[in-house]
């Protein structure tokens, strides 16, 4: 079987696909919840979970695009109206792009914050991308602020998507990103 | 009065004015474009901050080093880092506690003169509650429009309790913080 993306999404794409999405979901929450923490060196571990993991999404969302490039994406599946095919091409386009400024704000905002090194997991030295700059820091963490109210919003477009294809038109869309045994789409009441 | 002539009321005035002059001549308060900066690192990364009000009082004969008297008033909310958190840090109880320390004062009474025009102030700090010798080695200069006092001083900030806690792990913050001025001075 090839790996390529011809009718369904390939294991390659699959796996990244789903370990971006779980990724995201967890350094959303942390996200969140780390600002609440008393603020001493002790909890600062939490705040390099959270970098060190937006750091690994980077690197993965650049794997993926330059995979999808190679293997390309399925076609919509038969029957879906065209401004439903270009709409989520769209927010596709717009998701992956959100993918990449998430970290890359995030990253900005913490090298012009200047607070500390950053060690992904405690363990590489990864450079700065500015100097300490006020101003800078700022701007970076509205925009990552924004960015991640954007994303939830296209995300829930993006899997309400896929949850309408899958329960309403009981197409393949959905199951087509899922390995096989899980992505028998269920059966259409309709027909007989 | 009969012993006012002039003769006597200009020796009077004299006599009264190089009194005084000696005293008023080496008495110094802090002038525009003065600073005072402080420097650490935090898990080896380095930031500097600066106390944005503070005030300096100088008596200084550079004839007579050992006459000399600072003193320095120190507004600790007025500490910049550059970044916001860090500074809201810096005023809490576990660093400068200015909600029972607002200030923090260093006087020093009597200078040693280590160099041509380098004088060392073994003075006392007063932070936090905790007083403790700190000396402070300064150039003093006068070529310009107004005398410039350079100093520089080490700080040992755990003897003073400033990152107490889970900061005070000395592998996170040093223990020793370079403090650098640069007062401007004129006539009171």
């Amino acid at each position: 079987m090839s790996p390529r993306n011809i009718e369904r999404w390939g294991g390659i794409s699959q796996l990244l696909h789903w370990t971006i999405a779980v990724l995201i979901l967890l350094i959303g929450v942390v996200g969140l919840v780390m600002g609440e923490l008393p603020r001493s060196s002790r909890w600062f571990w939490v705040y390099t979970a959270h970098k060190s993991l937006g750091l690994t999404v980077l690197a993965l969302v650049l794997v993926r695009i330059g995979w999808r490039l190679y293997a390309g994406a399925p076609p919509p599946v038969p029957g879906t109206p065209r401004w439903q095919a270009r709409l989520a091409s769209a927010v596709h386009v717009v998701l992956y792009g959100m993918v990449l400024a998430m970290p890359l704000s995030g990253w900005l905002y913490d090298s012009a914050s200047g607070l500390r090194p950053l060690r992904w997991f405690g363990q590489l030295e990864v450079p700065k991308l500015v100097g300490p700059d006020t101003a800078l820091a700022d701007a970076a963490r509205g925009a990552h602020e924004w960015l991640f109210w954007l994303l939830v919003l296209l995300v829930l477009v993006h899997a309400g998507a896929a949850l309408y294809h899958h329960f309403v038109r009981h197409d393949a869309t959905l199951a087509r990103m899922l390995p096989r045994r899980l992505g028998t789409p269920p059966p259409r009441e309709d027909v007989p | 009065m009969k012993y006012t002539t002039p003769t006597a009321l200009t020796a009077t005035l004299l006599a009264a004015l190089l009194a005084s002059a000696p005293a008023m001549a080496n008495e110094y308060v802090q002038a525009e474009g003065s600073t005072l900066a402080f420097a650490s690192r935090y898990d080896s990364e380095l930031f500097t901050g600066r106390f944005e009000e503070f005030n300096t009082r100088l008596r200084f004969n550079p004839a007579d080093p050992g006459s000399g008297r600072l003193e320095v008033l120190i507004g600790l909310t007025s500490a910049v880092t550059g970044n916001a958190e860090r500074d809201s840090t810096l005023r809490t109880a576990e660093f400068f506690d200015i909600g029972r320390h607002a200030q923090a004062r260093y006087t020093a009474n009597g200078f040693r003169k280590v160099a041509d025009d380098q004088y060392v102030a073994d003075g006392t700090l007063e932070l936090r509650g905790v007083s403790k010798p700190v000396s402070l080695t300064f150039t003093w200069n006068t070529d310009g429009e107004r005398p410039v006092l350079s100093g520089r001083a080490v700080v040992q900030r755990l003897d003073f309790g400033v990152g107490a806690g889970d900061w005070a792990d000395t592998a996170l913050i040093p223990n020793a913080v370079n403090i650098s001025t640069r007062v401007v001075f004129e006539r009171p």
